[in-house]
C-alpha cells in the first residue's frame, strides 16, 4: 500500500516523520492529547460552583420541570441558611415503579448517592432487595417516631420490624370532583354530588350523552375504570367496596377477595352499558368506546374534566394547581368518594413520596439530617408541601394551617384525617401493580371473568413473592451485616 | 515473515486494538456470560446463582406471556415482512419509471423512513386516535357519503378502535409499518438500475405483457436484493421493540406483547436478569433457525448473475 504524505506532512518531514513513512505517530499523539487536555478543561469549566470546605452530601430526586424548580428552592435554603458543614448536591434522577436500574446499580457498585427519593409501594420492595439502610437508630436519636405521623405514611415504610424511610409527601388518594356547572345543565341539584355507588351510576347515565349521528360521546358521566392505572383504580374502588388486597401476617396476596371481586364486576357491568351491538353480535365493547373517548382527552386546558366532557372524577390533590392554572373559573365540589351502601364510606389510601438513605451510602448521618429536615421539622415540611402541592406525612406542620384556609385544599386534608389505607408493604409491589392493571385489563375486555382475572392476578404474585421471602438474602446485605 | 512483515503486522494490530477490545469487552465478553446468566437467578444486585435450565423449563412449560409474546411476534413478521417487501417493490416500480418530478416523488416516499421512531410513534399514535384521528376520519368519509349509503355499504357506526382495541392493535402497528418502507425501496430502486435494458428489449419481441416482464425479467434479477431485504426484515421483526414500547406497552390485554418487549420488561421491570437472558438465547436460536431455514429453502431461487 502506498500512502504518500501530503504536501504539508512532507514539509515536516524529519521533524514529525518517523523512519517507517507510514506511520505518523507523533502527530497523531499531539492530537489525542489536545482532544483529552480540552475535555478536561472544558468539564472543569461546567462544572458546578466550588461547596468550599463543607462535606458534600449526593441527593437523587425525581422532581422535573416546575416541580424541580421548587424542589431547588427547598435545598438552597438547606444549604444557605440551616446549616454550613455539609452541601446538598441534588441530582434529577428520576426512578420510579418500572425503572430503577441505574439506582439499583449504584447500590450493587457501592457508590450510591447519600439520600434517594422512594415511591412509597417501593419501599418495602428496595428494603426486601437490600439497597436501603435501617433508619432506626438514627430516628431514635432524633426522636422521631410513629405518632409524629399519619397512619398509613409511618406504616408504608415499615417493614420486618425496621423503618427504612420517612414519607416526603402525602397524597390522600381521591377526592372525588363533580362539575357544577356540568350537574346544573342536566338539571342536578349542583350542590348534591352522588354518596352511594347507586346514586354515581344513576347519576352518570343521566349526564352522559352520545352524538346519534356517530355514536361518540359527547359528554360522559364518569369512567370510574380510569382512575390512574388499572392499579390504582383497583385499589380506589377495591377498598371502597371494603376488600382488602394482602394479609401481613401471612404474607398472602388476596386480590380476589369478594369484595374486591364486586368492585371490578361493578367496573365491568358500567363499561358493558356502552357496549355496541348489531343485532345479537356484539361489535364495540364498551370499554374500547370509551378508550377511544380517552385518546382524545388532553392536558391542561384540554383536559376533559375541565371542559366539561367529563362531569365527575376522582383527582389526585396536584389536580388542584393545574386547575388553578389551566381552569381557574372552573365551577366545581370536592368531596369524599361514593361507597356502596354495605362498603366503606369516606375510603381512601395514601400515595406519594418518601426519602431514604441508600445502602453504602458515604454520608448516611449527613445524608439522614437532610431528610429530617424535610420530612420532619415544621419548616421543612412546609417547604416540601409547598414544592409538591401536596401534604407531608408529618402531622405538625404549618402546610396545614395554610390548607385550613383554602376551601379546596381543606377537603383533601379531611380525607387524609380519615385515611386508613396503603398500597400492600411487601416486596414484589411493582410486579403486583402490573399484575392488577393486566386482570383489570382482561376483565375490562371481557376475556376474563372478573373472579378469575383476580385470582391468577393473587396466583402470579403469590409465586413471585413466595420466591422472594424463601431465597437466600441477597449479597448486599450479607456483606453489610458481616 | 520477514522483520518488515513482521513490523507491520505490530502496527496493524496496534492501531485495531481500540476495536478488538471494544468488541471483546462489550460484545464478546457479554454475550459468553448472557448466556451463563441464563443458567442462573439473577435479580440485578447480589450475585447470580446456578439454578441449571430452571429459567428455560419455566419459560417453556409455565409462562402463559412467553407464548403469547412469540404468537404475538410470529404473527406480525409473517404479515408485515412479506406485505412491506410487496409494497416497496411496487413503490420503487413506480419511482422508476420516467416521469416528471421523479426526484420529489422519490424523496417524498423516502422521507419518513429517516423520521426517528420515537417521533414516527408519537406522530401515528394521532393518527390512530379513535375519535379524531386522521385515519378514522378517513374511514368515516368514505364510508358515510352519499354513494355508499346509496349502495348500502354506509353509514357506518363503528370504527377500528385501533390502539384501544385488542383486535386492531396489531394489525395497527403492521399499517404503520409500510410507513417506513422508503429504506427497501431505495435499496430495490438500485437494484431496478441494474437490471440489463436488453433483457427488456428480448422479452418485448417476444410480445410480453408488461406483467410478464416483471414477473419474468425483474422479479428474478431483483431477486438477490429481494432475498437480502427479507433475511434483514425477518431478523428486524423478530427484534420489534420501540414503537410497541411508547405507543402500547404491550396492550391492550397483551394483544401487542412483542418479544422483545417482554424480554425488557422482565429484565429491567421485574429484575430477572436471568430469566431474560435465557429469553434471548431462545430468541438468538428462533432467528438462527429461521434464518437458515430460509436460506435453505429459498436460496436455490434466487438467481446470482455473477455466478
Amino acid at each position: 500500500m502506498n500512502t504518500r504524505p501530503t504536501s504539508w506532512t512532507a514539509s515536516l518531514k524529519g521533524f514529525f516523520v518517523t523512519e517507517d513513512e507510514s506511520f505518523r505517530v507523533i502527530p497523531a499523539v499531539i492530537v489525542v492529547a489536545a482532544i483529552l487536555i480540552g475535555t478536561f478543561v472544558f468539564t472543569g469549566y461546567f462544572a458546578e460552583s466550588d461547596p468550599g470546605q463543607r462535606t458534600v452530601v449526593t441527593l437523587w430526586h425525581p422532581w422535573g420541570g416546575e416541580a424541580g424548580i421548587d424542589f431547588r428552592k427547598l435545598v438552597d435554603r438547606y444549604n444557605n441558611e440551616i446549616q454550613d458543614e455539609v452541601y446538598i448536591k441534588s441530582l434529577y434522577v428520576p426512578n420510579n415503579l418500572s425503572a430503577n436500574q441505574k439506582f439499583f446499580l449504584s447500590v450493587k457498585i457501592e457508590s450510591p448517592p447519600d439520600v434517594i427519593f422512594v415511591d412509597g409501594p417501593q419501599v418495602a420492595e428496595w428494603a426486601e432487595r437490600g439497597v436501603l439502610q435501617e433508619l432506626d437508630a438514627y430516628l431514635e436519636a432524633a426522636g422521631i417516631g410513629e405518632d409524629d405521623y399519619w397512619g398509613p405514611c409511618w406504616r408504608q415504610n415499615h417493614y420486618k420490624g425496621h423503618t427504612y424511610a420517612l414519607t416526603y409527601c402525602a397524597d390522600p388518594n381521591f377526592a372525588f370532583a363533580w362539575n357544577k356547572a356540568v350537574f346544573r345543565e342536566v338539571g342536578l341539584d349542583p350542590e348534591r354530588p352522588p354518596r352511594t355507588i347507586d346514586e354515581l351510576d344513576r347519576m352518570s347515565r343521566f349526564i352522559t350523552k352520545t352524538d346519534p349521528q356517530t355514536n361518540a360521546f359527547v359528554r360522559i358521566g364518569d369512567i370510574p375504570w380510569a382512575v390512574y392505572g388499572g392499579a390504582n383504580t383497583l385499589f380506589t374502588w377495591g377498598w371502597a367496596w371494603g376488600g382488602s388486597f394482602y394479609n401481613e401476617e401471612t404474607r398472602t396476596i388476596t386480590a380476589h377477595h369478594p369484595r374486591v371481586v364486586q368492585a371490578l364486576s361493578w367496573l365491568v357491568n358500567r363499561a358493558r352499558e356502552f357496549d355496541v351491538y348489531s343485532g345479537e353480535r356484539l361489535v364495540t365493547k364498551g370499554v374500547e368506546r370509551v378508550s377511544g373517548l380517552q385518546q382524545s382527552f388532553g392536558s391542561g386546558e384540554q383536559n376533559p374534566f375541565y371542559m366539561g366532557r367529563i362531569a365527575m372524577m376522582p383527582i389526585h390533590i396536584t389536580v388542584l394547581r393545574d386547575i388553578d392554572k389551566y381552569a381557574p373559573d372552573l365551577d366545581f365540589g370536592l368531596t369524599f368518594l361514593p361507597a356502596p351502601d354495605d362498603g366503606e364510606f369516606q375510603s381512601s389510601w395514601i400515595g406519594g413520596w418518601c426519602v431514604a438513605v441508600p445502602r453504602h451510602a458515604l454520608k448516611p448521618a449527613d445524608g439522614f439530617d437532610f431528610i429530617r429536615w424535610m420530612c420532619a421539622t415544621p419548616e421543612g415540611s412546609q417547604l416540601a408541601a409547598s414544592s409538591t402541592g401536596s401534604f407531608p406525612g408529618y402531622k405538625v406542620s404549618p402546610a396545614y394551617e395554610e390548607a385550613e384556609r383554602d376551601p379546596r385544599k381543606r377537603v383533601f386534608l379531611e380525607i387524609l384525617r380519615e385515611t386508613r389505607h396503603q398500597r400492600p408493604v411487601m416486596p414484589a409491589q411493582a410486579y403486583f401493580m402490573g399484575e392488577l392493571d393486566e386482570s383489570v385489563d382482561d376483565a375490562m375486555r371481557l376475556k376474563l371473568e372478573p373472579e378469575a382475572a383476580l385470582r391468577r392476578a393473587s396466583e402470579r404474585t403469590q409465586k413471585e413473592l413466595d420466591k422472594i421471602f424463601h431465597s437466600a438474602p441477597l449479597v448486599a446485605v450479607e456483606a453489610d451485616r458481616s | 515473515m520477514t522483520r518488515g512483515e513482521r513490523r507491520q503486522l505490530m502496527w496493524g494490530l496496534f492501531f485495531i486494538a481500540p476495536s478488538l477490545i471494544g468488541f471483546t469487552v462489550f460484545m464478546v465478553i457479554p454475550i459468553v456470560l448472557s448466556f451463563y446468566y441464563s443458567l442462573c437467578e439473577y435479580p440485578i444486585l447480589g450475585s447470580p446463582a446456578f439454578v441449571g435450565l430452571a429459567n428455560y423449563a419455566e419459560l417453556f412449560l409455565r409462562d402463559e406471556r412467553f407464548w403469547t409474546s412469540i404468537r404475538v411476534t410470529i404473527v406480525y413478521t409473517v404479515i408485515a415482512v412479506p406485505m412491506g417487501i410487496v409494497a416497496a417493490f411496487l413503490l420503487s416500480l413506480l419511482l422508476n419509471m420516467k416521469v416528471k418530478g421523479l426526484a420529489f416523488y422519490r424523496t417524498i416516499f423516502f422521507l419518513p423512513s429517516i423520521v426517528p421512531i420515537v417521533a414516527s410513534s408519537v406522530l401515528w399514535i394521532w393518527v390512530f386516535n379513535v375519535d379524531y384521528g386522521i385515519l378514522n376520519s378517513l374511514i368515516r368519509g368514505f364510508f358515510n357519503n352519499p354513494l355508499m349509503i346509496a349502495i348500502g355499504l354506509g353509514p357506518i357506526k363503528t370504527v377500528p378502535g385501533w390502539l384501544a382495541s385488542e383486535q386492531w392493535a396489531l394489525p395497527a402497528l403492521m399499517f404503520m409499518s409500510l410507513w417506513g418502507v422508503g429504506g427497501t425501496m431505495v435499496l430495490y430502486l438500485a437494484g431496478l438500475q441494474d437490471v440489463p435494458v436488453h433483457l427488456y428489449e428480448a422479452a418485448e419481441i417476444d410480445g410480453a405483457s408488461a406483467f410478464r416482464k416483471v414477473w419474468h425479467v425483474t422479479v428474478p434479477m431483483m431477486s438477490p436484493v429481494i432475498f437480502f431485504t427479507f433475511v434483514m426484515g425477518l431478523i428486524g421483526t423478530f427484534q420489534y421493540f420501540t414503537q410497541a414500547y411508547i405507543m402500547t406497552s404491550g396492550g391492550p390485554s397483551n394483544s401487542t406483547l412483542f418479544y422483545a418487549l417482554y424480554l425488557y420488561q422482565n429484565a429491567f421491570e421485574n429484575y430477572k436478569l436471568g430469566y431474560a437472558s435465557a429469553m434471548a438465547w431462545i430468541l438468538f436460536v428462533i432467528i438462527l433457525a429461521v434464518t437458515l431455514f430460509v436460506f435453505r429453502t429459498t436460496g436455490r431461487y434466487i438467481y446470482y448473475e455473477g455466478k
